[in-house]
């Protein structure tokens, strides 16, 4: 069995924000909650790099380790799933997540939270696959559909890479051997600058 | 002549180095940037809090309401209760307003216990909608509880502060551990409940603003953190004295639970208890 991972590469990576889009749209999440979010470094001066990023799917999750429900597990293939309606919203997982990737929906009584929400690496969750419940509560199962998760799908500079983690550093690799990296990466200094 | 060139070079290497690294081509540069903003000071609190609430929390609470139980339960059978007479001379502690503010608080702090003990253990006591109305209750009664503890707070405040003979009754553990009726340093409050008092009111003060920033989630998350930290060690600390209270009022002392319902303590039982108190 493989290891499912994303790989953004930054230096593809254009702050479009068509995966936050892509992930919000498709999956009709709610308001105020965004599974994917674009972080970028020296906006507006040579140099700016943006990284997409959402749930990690970590090895060891903290998230699982804090959840006094037990509602999040991860799957064979490395996808770390939470059961929606066993989720009493807590937020201990979002204290202990490195990355902000669980998220609250507000509005319910009193300004509660309700259950949390996260990156489901577009994997669905516990309910049976394809069913109505499942798209309602997590979202659409591509992966059982043989596809790509949303974001990775719709990405116009293919920067995001999600998949097997083999594969994904594989493909990875091969772009890094024919553009180079870092300074000697193709761009507008080797493009224009150096001419 | 070498002496200049080692310092030279080496100071040579650290310049180009750092031109390299603050060049934003570089890409571990780049990452390390991210890093910052993507996980910030996660080792500092949220570590911490990952291996408390992983390793501690549960377990901590598991052991206050099974241990104390236990341990209350053995002086019941070993020491026993205190009795006195009641049918002697009578004299009013508690008026009316104390009463009712007393029972208020009391029953809402009740009712934050039980609703929190379903959120810790919401594996077995309420996954799903149930731990999210224990949760919505846990925060109705943290208000009712935070009105009733003001004044009750700034009613009893004078005759909760400390004094010098509350470490000879903490010294002798109040008398509890023997049958004899032999008169203990209290006045009308003993240092116990001058330890329950001070933990509920400034503790339940502590836990209101903790409690306040878990349910609305503030913008900094190591707050948060921090504030969950506090809540659980300081929600142990609450739930055992709490059991060691309702103890002492239903069973150590018989008659005892009378007072906050009457207002009235036996004289002879204060002789005894609270022999300091001037009423």
């Amino acid at each position: 069995m493989g290891r499912m991972k994303f790989l953004c590469d930054i230096e593809r990576c254009i702050d479009c924000s068509g995966c936050v889009v892509a992930c919000k749209e498709g999956n009709h999440i709610p308001v105020r909650v965004n599974r994917r979010r674009v972080i970028t470094i020296g906006q507006g001066q040579p140099g700016e790099k943006s990284i997409s990023v959402a749930c990690m799917h970590c090895s060891d999750a903290p998230c699982i380790a804090v959840c006094p429900v037990d509602c999040i597990y991860q799957r064979d293939d490395g996808i770390i799933l939470h059961d929606k309606e066993a989720c009493i919203g807590c937020g201990y997982c979002f204290m202990a997540c490195p990355f902000g990737a669980p998220q609250f929906p507000s509005g319910q009584v009193f300004g509660a939270r309700g259950s949390m929400d996260k990156c489901t690496f577009c994997a669905g969750g516990p309910e049976e696959t394809f069913s109505v419940k499942e798209r309602k509560l997590y979202g659409q199962n591509r992966i059982a559909e043989g596809k790509v998760p949303l974001c990775a799908a719709m990405w116009a500079t293919k920067s995001l890479l999600a998949g097997d983690a083999d594969e994904v550093s594989d493909v990875y690799r091969e772009r890094v051997f024919k553009r180079g990296s870092g300074a000697n990466a193709w761009g507008w200094n080797k493009a224009y600058k150096n001419r | 002549m070498k002496k200049i060139l080692l310092p030279g070079l080496i100071l040579f290497w650290a310049m180009t180095g750092l031109a390299i690294a603050q060049t934003p081509e570089n890409l571990t540069t780049a990452y390390r940037q991210f890093n910052a903003l993507f996980t910030g000071e996660w080792q500092q609190y949220g570590e911490l809090f990952t291996n408390l609430q992983k390793n501690l929390f549960p377990r901590l609470f598991l052991l206050v309401i099974t241990t104390i139980p236990v341990f209350l339960f053995l002086h019941y059978i070993a020491i026993g209760p205190m009795s006195f007479p009641h049918d002697g001379k009578r004299v009013y502690c508690y008026n009316l307003f104390v009463r009712i503010i007393h029972w208020m608080a009391a029953l809402s702090f009740s009712l934050l216990v039980l609703t929190g003990f379903v959120v810790i253990f919401a594996k077995l006591l309420g996954p799903g909608y149930l731990g999210i109305t224990a949760r919505t209750v846990h925060l109705v009664s943290a208000v009712i509880f935070s009105i009733a503890a003001i004044p009750l707070f700034l009613f009893w405040i004078k005759e909760m502060l400390p004094a010098l003979y509350d470490l000879q009754w903490l010294m002798i553990m109040g008398g509890y551990l023997n049958k004899e009726k032999k008169p203990v340093p209290a006045g009308k409050f003993n240092a116990g409940q001058k330890m329950w008092f001070w933990l509920a009111t400034v503790g339940g003060g502590a836990m209101a603003v903790t409690g306040y920033f878990l349910y609305s989630h503030p913008g900094n998350i190591d707050i948060l953190r921090l504030s969950a930290i506090i809540h659980n060690f300081l929600g142990a600390a609450m739930v055992a004295l709490f059991l060691v209270h309702i103890y002492m009022a239903l069973a150590a002392t018989k008659g005892s639970l009378q007072s906050m319902i009457h207002g009235y303590k036996a004289e002879a039982e204060l002789k005894i208890l609270h022999p300091k108190f001037k009423y």
